[in-house]
């Protein structure tokens, strides 16, 4: 763990805001605002709808496989590459 | 760690299946990626007779988050969290079908007791109450900032439940690279797979 805590109760504010900002840089659409302390709320917020987006898409993505896994051919050069990359 | 710097391959183009390019170059983002894809891979391998699309689909998902979970390190509380619901999840098939039986066998050589069904029920609520109560502690959050996105947050992590606002962010970071991680794979995987 990256992160230092001075003792158990007192979490500073520094480090809440640094993972804060970290958590802004890894959301899609991150702009740059002057004040991060104002939109906390807002960060939160947009990070829990970038966590359900997620969710639906990975939902959608295992239902696209689904369908490609049953039209796959066994012979074909995916099936290939996929039983050399569990070989090696 | 081995990672090779070569340009991406875009989707039109139909890999070479003696060259990894895919795997090689997909991997220089993060180490974890090739871990990642091993999980993920033998998981999809092992789905062989599930018939039904919509069941398929399930198993599908629920390996996505089983890989992503493995692929992640121990230390993660969500991973730990991940791989503890899909266990629970399959011990709780077998309770509730072995609880199922055993009472069905009591019933028939006992005389009917009125109370049967619903001890019956009340059983296999309590065997899934343990397991969902120990899955989401109604523990108060600590009101570090907060408070009304963060209980949202909690939901939506898995195992945020039991967790300090600060392991919470920090959770909340790791979890979105290794979701973001599954994501990339999955779409990589399904553009491989329809450009034959």
């Amino acid at each position: 763990m990256s992160s230092r805590r001075s003792s158990r109760g007192a979490i500073s504010d520094e480090e809440i805001n640094e993972l804060i900002s970290k958590l802004q840089s890894l959301l899609p659409n991150s702009r740059r605002r002057g004040s991060s302390q104002a939109s906390t709320t807002k960060l939160l917020k947009e990070t829990c709808n970038y966590i359900k987006s997620l969710h639906r898409e990975v939902d959608d993505l295992s239902d696209r496989l689904s369908d490609l896994m049953s039209t796959m051919d066994h012979n074909s050069p995916g099936a290939e590459i996929v039983r050399s990359i569990l070989r090696s | 760690m081995d990672t090779k710097s070569t340009p991406p391959p875009r989707p039109h183009q139909i890999p070479n299946p003696s060259r990894p390019d895919f795997l090689a170059c997909w991997a220089a983002a993060s180490p974890s990626k090739p871990m990642l894809a091993f999980h993920f891979l033998r998981a999809l391998s092992r789905i062989h007779g599930v018939t039904t699309v919509r069941r398929r689909t399930r198993t599908i998902r629920r390996a996505a988050y089983s890989s992503m979970a493995r692929a992640a390190s121990p230390r993660r509380a969500w991973s730990r969290a991940l791989l503890g619901q899909a266990r629970a999840r399959r011990s709780r098939t077998l309770t509730g079908r072995a609880v199922l039986l055993r009472r069905r066998r009591i019933t028939a050589a006992a005389p009917p007791q009125p109370s049967s069904p619903a001890s019956r029920s009340a059983t296999i609520i309590a065997a899934r109450g343990e397991i969902s109560t120990a899955a989401a502690r109604p523990l108060p959050p600590r009101q570090e900032g907060e408070p009304p996105r963060a209980d949202a947050l909690r939901r939506l992590v898995p195992g945020g439940a039991g967790m300090e606002y600060c392991s919470l962010l920090e959770e909340t970071a790791d979890y979105l690279r290794s979701l973001r991680a599954q994501v990339q794979l999955m779409q990589g995987l399904i553009d491989l797979f329809s450009c034959q």
